[in-house]
């Protein structure tokens, strides 16, 4: 009975610590929640806090939040990964009054978020630990500043690519002395080594995924019409594209597909399979998969290894000015009421901490947000960013007024997609998309 | 003994008890308060069907997007719909979908129903493995039918390289990606119409296929004048309940093509998905809605008046 009465009291004295401990507990750690894209690695990164050992996107960035969370133990991120873009998710969750506290929204999508009053200005946030936008990149400052307040953090510039396969190349007779590829300067160009490269390397010479694809279709519209000095959002709030300059990008990526110059009928993964394996000389892929492709090139046995790798950015093929379409990836804050002071601090350190490892995240491929990181020799020295350095001088993105950018992206590229598999004419495709465009603009 | 239960019975029946009896309910009576037995489920039915639907067809009259409704606009959300290539499109593409899987599902499912329809292990067995695609989920039946449709390094790549011709593009061709989503459509939700052939099966009496046995019936003739008969009624259910699953198609096409190529893939739902959260046009969204509400309503109607009709008879 003793015992028994002894082993009661035994109980209710630890169920009473553990009640009055749990408070002071919860006090110690500030939670915060992440929402991210850039896709769940947790089998090969869940545990990594050595940033240097992680490659990829999904790799560095799981490893950085794992260090944040491990170097402030007072702190706890809360990560959720979306599938990208993560817009419709995120729409749903600030309409429901839950969004996360830190999302990543691309400098193309801030808009439509700022311009609802969902987004925390972060001028006083990021002075309080020491960040100033003034060492921003310049495509950065202008991809996060609306209304003269800066309503993200930006974390990169990136763009699209010519990923090349030098093997191939060298088999197609498009080397020159030095081992650098040749590349087109104008459409013409483009066109005959497209034949060459085939009739030589029995191979196409684009790895496109036009399978059912939006963005790369209407990124590479854009880059092109910005080579063509072509206003084509003088307005942001009407587009115009039943323009020559639009016509003659349809036309040449339709010459491109009837030729069979690309692969047909890949979707994202098979178009990366296929540069993998060799099946093409050119991959119009972005700035993110630059780490993995030069990791796979310097692996024995590879079809990048045995020929090399290299990338660039897209040539300049219209007498316009020299660009090419561009974004960035950001950290922005939901403007929430009910965040504790020690919240809003624990998102500082948060923000701070990825400004801190700019250059670890430029590693991706992306080029830095941050002045210093760009000039530092230690990104000059990260394998093939002296071909794409020039990025930072040639990447335009789309006037920051225009909103819903990515619903834009989609109504482009099933447009031109279209277009250029033949199932529309050109002008009718054109007239649709302007019209499509417009009256989404015309109803905000 | 005896007397006692005498005594019982004339203490029972004495006038002075029976005044006093009180007088017996009759339960067929309308009482408010046998309202209260549904009151659970009407709660539930009032705020997560009612109230949503009366909702939705407010909203659609409203220029709204996701974060408030703003100004009373008739039915200019409907006139845009309308005018919008691109939905008309979309609904077309609902009907060929809806053509496509709902009476293979009819027929296959009665097909598998006849088959398995035996008391054996293997029967049972095939049973359960026909019925086993049914609990999974979207995102598992896609995947699965994306790695046999991927072009060159999918299963019917790989089939069709043994003989040295290119597979059919079918995430990518206009002609073929909404075959392929009814394929996978099919293969997922088969299970369902066999399991409701199979009861309505059982529950034909064994003496009428006895009966046509000693009459020197064939195979043929037993089917069409006892099974097909008998199971008339179910079969109607069968097709009718495909029709309005199969009008609400959204996950099968959002991740297998993603609508495409040219929108040709992209059913009713889909269309309100990228209207109402990727455009934020939430006034339009709900237009289509009450769009799609009222086709599937006639479907379900019809479903209410054929098989009454048919109980009747």
């Amino acid at each position: 009975m003793t015992r028994h009465f002894r082993s009661w009291i035994m109980a209710a004295a630890s169920v009473a610590a553990m009640a009055s401990a749990s408070p002071v507990l919860a006090q110690d750690v500030t939670e915060i929640t992440v929402q991210r894209f850039f896709g769940a690695c947790d089998a090969d990164f869940g545990t990594n806090t050595d940033v240097s050992k992680a490659v990829g996107e999904c790799g560095i960035i799981t490893s950085l939040i794992n260090k944040f969370n491990a170097d402030n133990p007072g702190i706890k991120a809360t990560v959720t990964t979306v599938e990208w873009p993560g817009y419709d998710q995120l729409t749903a969750q600030f309409a429901a009054g839950d969004p996360p506290d830190i999302v990543t929204v691309h400098e193309s999508a801030l808009s439509d978020y700022q311009s609802k009053g969902l987004l925390l200005p972060l001028d006083e946030l990021l002075a309080t630990v020491g960040i100033s936008p003034d060492s921003f990149t310049d495509a950065g400052r202008g991809g996060v500043t609306k209304e003269d307040k800066i309503y993200a953090l930006p974390i990169d510039s990136w763009t699209m690519l010519y990923h090349i396969n030098l093997g191939l190349f060298k088999q197609a007779g498009l080397l020159n002395a030095d081992g650098t590829p040749i590349l087109p300067k104008n459409v013409d160009e483009l066109l005959a080594q497209a034949e060459q490269f085939k009739q030589k390397t029995g191979k196409p010479y684009f790895i496109q995924n036009l399978a059912n694809e939006n963005a790369l279709f209407t990124r590479n519209l854009y880059t092109y019409l910005f080579q063509q000095d072509s206003d084509f959002f003088a307005d942001p709030m009407q587009v115009k594209l039943k323009t020559p300059e639009a016509k003659k990008v349809f036309e040449l990526y339709k010459t491109i597909f009837d030729k069979d110059y690309t692969t047909k009928n890949m979707d994202y993964a098979a178009a990366i399979q296929a540069f993998l394996a060799g099946e093409g000389g050119v991959q119009l892929n972005g700035t993110w998969v630059v780490g993995d492709y030069n990791a796979s090139a310097e692996k024995a046995g590879t079809a990048l290894n045995s020929g090399g790798y290299a990338v660039y950015p897209y040539p300049q093929l219209f007498g316009g000015k020299k660009a090419q379409y561009a974004d960035g990836h950001t950290w922005a804050v939901s403007n929430k009421d009910d965040r504790t002071p020690e919240q809003l601090a624990a998102i500082g350190k948060f923000l701070k901490f990825f400004a801190d490892n700019d250059f670890e995240w430029s590693r991706t491929g992306h080029l830095p947000a941050f002045k210093a990181v760009l000039a530092s020799d230690a990104f000059k020295a990260l394998p093939h960013r002296d071909t794409i350095a020039p990025i930072a001088e040639l990447g335009t993105p789309l006037p920051s007024a225009v909103q819903r950018q990515f619903a834009i992206q989609d109504i482009i590229g099933e447009e031109m997609g279209a277009a250029v598999t033949g199932q529309k004419e050109i002008d009718a495709a054109l007239a649709d998309a302007e019209s499509r465009i417009n009256e989404l603009l015309a109803n905000l | 003994m005896a007397e006692a239960l005498v005594s019982s019975q004339a203490s029972l029946s004495s006038p002075a008890l029976t005044a006093q009896r009180a007088p017996r309910a009759n339960i067929n009576a309308s009482q408010w308060r046998n309202a209260l037995f549904i009151a659970p489920y009407l709660f539930f039915f009032v705020t997560m069907l009612v109230f949503p639907l009366i909702w939705g067809i407010w909203l659609s009259f409203h220029k709204a997007d996701t974060f408030g409704v703003g100004k009373f606009v008739g039915l200019a959300n409907y006139a845009r719909l309308f005018g919008d290539k691109i939905f008309l499109q979309s609904v077309g593409n609902t009907f060929y979908f809806v053509l496509l899987t709902a009476p293979a599902l009819a027929l296959l499912g009665l097909f598998l129903a006849l088959a398995l329809n035996r008391q054996t292990r293997s029967a049972a067995f095939l049973r359960a493995a026909f019925f086993s695609s049914s609990v999974l989920s979207v995102t598992i039946v896609t995947l699965i039918w994306r790695i046999v449709f991927i072009p060159d390094f999918g299963l019917l790549a790989t089939i069709y390289g043994w003989f040295g011709a290119p597979a059919p593009a079918f995430l990518s061709s206009p002609d073929l990606s909404m075959i392929a989503i009814a394929i996978a459509t099919i293969w997922w939700c088969v299970g369902l119409p066999m399991m409701l052939f199979l009861s309505a099966l059982q529950q034909i009496p064994g003496e009428i296929y006895e009966a046509a046995a000693l009459d020197n019936a064939n195979r043929w003739q037993t089917f069409r004048s006892i099974t097909l008969p008998s199971i008339k009624r179910t079969f109607i259910l069968v097709l009718l309940i495909q029709v309005v699953m199969q009008f609400q198609l959204f996950g099968q096409a959002r991740l297998m093509t993603q609508g495409g190529p040219n929108n040709t893939s992209k059913p009713i739902v889909m269309y309100i998905y990228d209207v109402a959260f990727k455009r934020w046009d939430l006034g339009m969204g709900a237009a289509a809605s009450e769009v799609l509400f009222v086709l599937i309503l006639i479907a379900a109607m019809a479903q209410f008046v054929l098989t009454r009709r048919r109980g009747e008879n």
